[in-house]
């Protein structure tokens, strides 16, 4: 084979189609262990802050509400986010975990990068105080 | 007009794109087409990783070394996590160690591939380059179905490893394994028999065995002038007491051996591959280490695809640690070029830089200013004195 030694592959992929996925158009199911947007599951959650003390990125915070009741709602930043799954890791109560299918996260501005996991009346609580301007309540270094 | 006496002519190749898509500063002198003197300039992208590891924790730093190189991060995760785990004096359980093998052999798999890809690229074979890349598709899906992402695996935690394999995956890493095999056997084919891309490759870029002792070379590049250097072998890490490899290696010492130790370490990943698919052992993946590191210092060596990795690591008993010294295996090779590229021509450059697959944003640590009065050592009020009076002209 002293040239052309690639032909073969050349003329075989004329009978064959392109192998570049149709991507928008087509869909195809992402692996289970994708680490895509991280989902918080208050149900367990002991406010330990392990999550938050472990993440490279700072990417999630936790914002406490009622720390006798264990209510606390969870700011996640999209952006910030490396998506390393060491929160998913440090966890001991299994709150959390990393969603493989929602994974196309992009966006045209970035309000959709600011990600709130609680309960809603907290939630709602929060962003009403955040808008009249008053401090909220930081969340003390575990 | 009479013509000079002297034709010598400096060509500068980079700091942008020089053969490849990373930053780097080359300076041939050629006379006529031939070059007789190469000088690099390195340190475009020095990033200040190391110092910004001591500002974050063990756990967090684990992150930040994993970006060090995009093409193979799992090794640098995993020579910083086997160093903070002798300091630790901690042992992850078997099947993380044959994990840890697993995913850094799949990623050796990924960076041999892509090299072939880019050698044959630079060499004008652009065919090769395209079929090349569409099968490393086969490796990267198969990392990203393992850890959940196509670069950075993130599959080491401290103490072990965070993602394990079942069967399903075994039988995919199988399969891919065998596409791939018989894959890279055709492209072992074409390397070596192919008149046009040989004529490139053959005699080209030689580095006898005696000169790469004497430079230092490491990895494939220095395996393919006969130097039996392998960190996995020398001193075996993580799975590889349990999972031994066999070194490969060539005795030209030209482009052609670079591409064939190359190739043969693939099949030597696959044979490795499926080794530890069959006898993966059973049990935990990950053993308890503490948050603060105790006092010490280590050094931690693993094998990357492109040779040596070197991680120094300093605890001070606290939760962040003191000093991490990356030395990535591109900083030796590249003396290798500047001796190879003498008496080769201009044309033949990308291909012989392109033949150490160098990573030039990995290697890239510190840059030392050479003061007005040859100073060299710097403090900060002088740095920034320096810095507003540069962007002042």
């Amino acid at each position: 084979m002293p040239i052309g030694s690639m032909l073969g592959d050349i003329v075989k992929s004329f009978f064959k189609k392109p192998v570049t996925e149709k991507y928008p158009f087509v869909k195809t199911a992402a692996p289970e262990n994708l680490r895509g947007k991280l989902v918080w599951n208050p149900e367990n959650c002991s406010g330990c802050q392990l999550c938050i003390k472990d993440c490279p990125a700072n990417a999630i915070e936790l914002i406490t509400i009622d720390k006798v009741n264990k209510r606390f709602v969870m700011r996640y930043n999209l952006d910030k986010c490396t998506y390393c799954a060491q929160c998913v890791v440090s966890c001991r109560f299994h709150c959390l975990e990393m969603s493989d299918d929602q994974w196309e996260l992009a966006a045209t501005h970035k309000e959709p990068f600011e990600v709130y996991y609680g309960r809603e009346e907290d939630i709602k609580f929060l962003l009403e105080k955040a808008a009249l301007g008053a401090p909220e309540e930081a969340c003390p270094e575990a | 007009m009479p013509r000079q006496k002297s034709e010598r002519f400096i060509v500068p190749i980079g700091p942008q794109h020089p053969a490849l898509k990373e930053p780097g500063h080359f300076e041939f002198t050629v006379e006529g087409e031939v070059v007789t003197n190469a000088t690099a300039r390195l340190g475009f992208v020095h990033r200040g990783m190391e110092k910004g590891a001591e500002s974050r924790t063990w756990t967090q730093d684990l992150y930040l070394m994993e970006r060090v190189c995009g093409i193979c991060s799992h090794v640098h995760s995993m020579a910083f996590v086997l160093g903070v785990e002798k300091l630790a004096n901690v042992q992850a359980p078997p099947r993380a160690q044959a994990i840890r093998e697993l995913v850094a052999e799949l990623e050796r798999i990924h960076s041999h591939i892509l090299w072939l890809g880019v050698a044959a690229h630079e060499g004008g074979f652009d065919t090769l380059f395209m079929f090349s890349w569409r099968d490393r598709e086969t490796v990267m899906d198969l990392l990203e179905t393992i850890s959940g992402n196509r670069v950075n695996y993130s599959a080491n935690v401290l103490g072990g490893v965070k993602v394990d394999i079942n069967e399903r995956q075994k039988d995919e890493l199988l399969r891919g394994m065998d596409f791939l095999e018989e894959r890279t056997r055709h492209y072992l084919k074409v390397v070596t028999e192919d008149d046009t891309f040989l004529g490139r490759t053959r005699n080209i870029g030689v580095m006898t065995f005696e000169e790469a002792t004497r430079l230092g070379a490491i990895g494939p590049t220095g395996r393919a002038s006969g130097l039996l250097r392998d960190v996995r072998m020398d001193s075996p890490y993580a799975g590889y007491p349990d999972f031994p490899i066999q070194i490969v290696t060539a005795k030209a010492g030209d482009l052609e051996a670079r591409f064939v130790v190359r190739i043969k370490e693939l099949f030597e990943s696959y044979r490795l591959v499926r080794e530890i698919v069959e006898k993966i052992p059973s049990g935990d993946l990950t053993t308890k280490i503490p948050r603060r590191i105790p006092e010490g210092e280590t050094v931690s060596r693993v094998e990357a695809p492109r040779g040596e990795l070197f991680y120094y690591i300093k605890s001070n008993g606290t939760d962040r640690p003191e000093r991490v010294k990356v030395r990535t295996p591109s900083l030796c090779n590249c003396a290798s070029v500047l001796t190879t590229a003498i008496g080769h021509k201009l044309a033949d450059m990308p291909m012989i830089l392109a033949g150490i697959d160098p990573c030039f944003s990995c290697n890239d640590r510190m840059v030392v200013l050479n003061g007005p009065a040859g100073q060299s050592l710097w403090d900060w009020e002088k740095l920034r004195q320096y810095g507003i009076e540069y962007y002042k002209k």
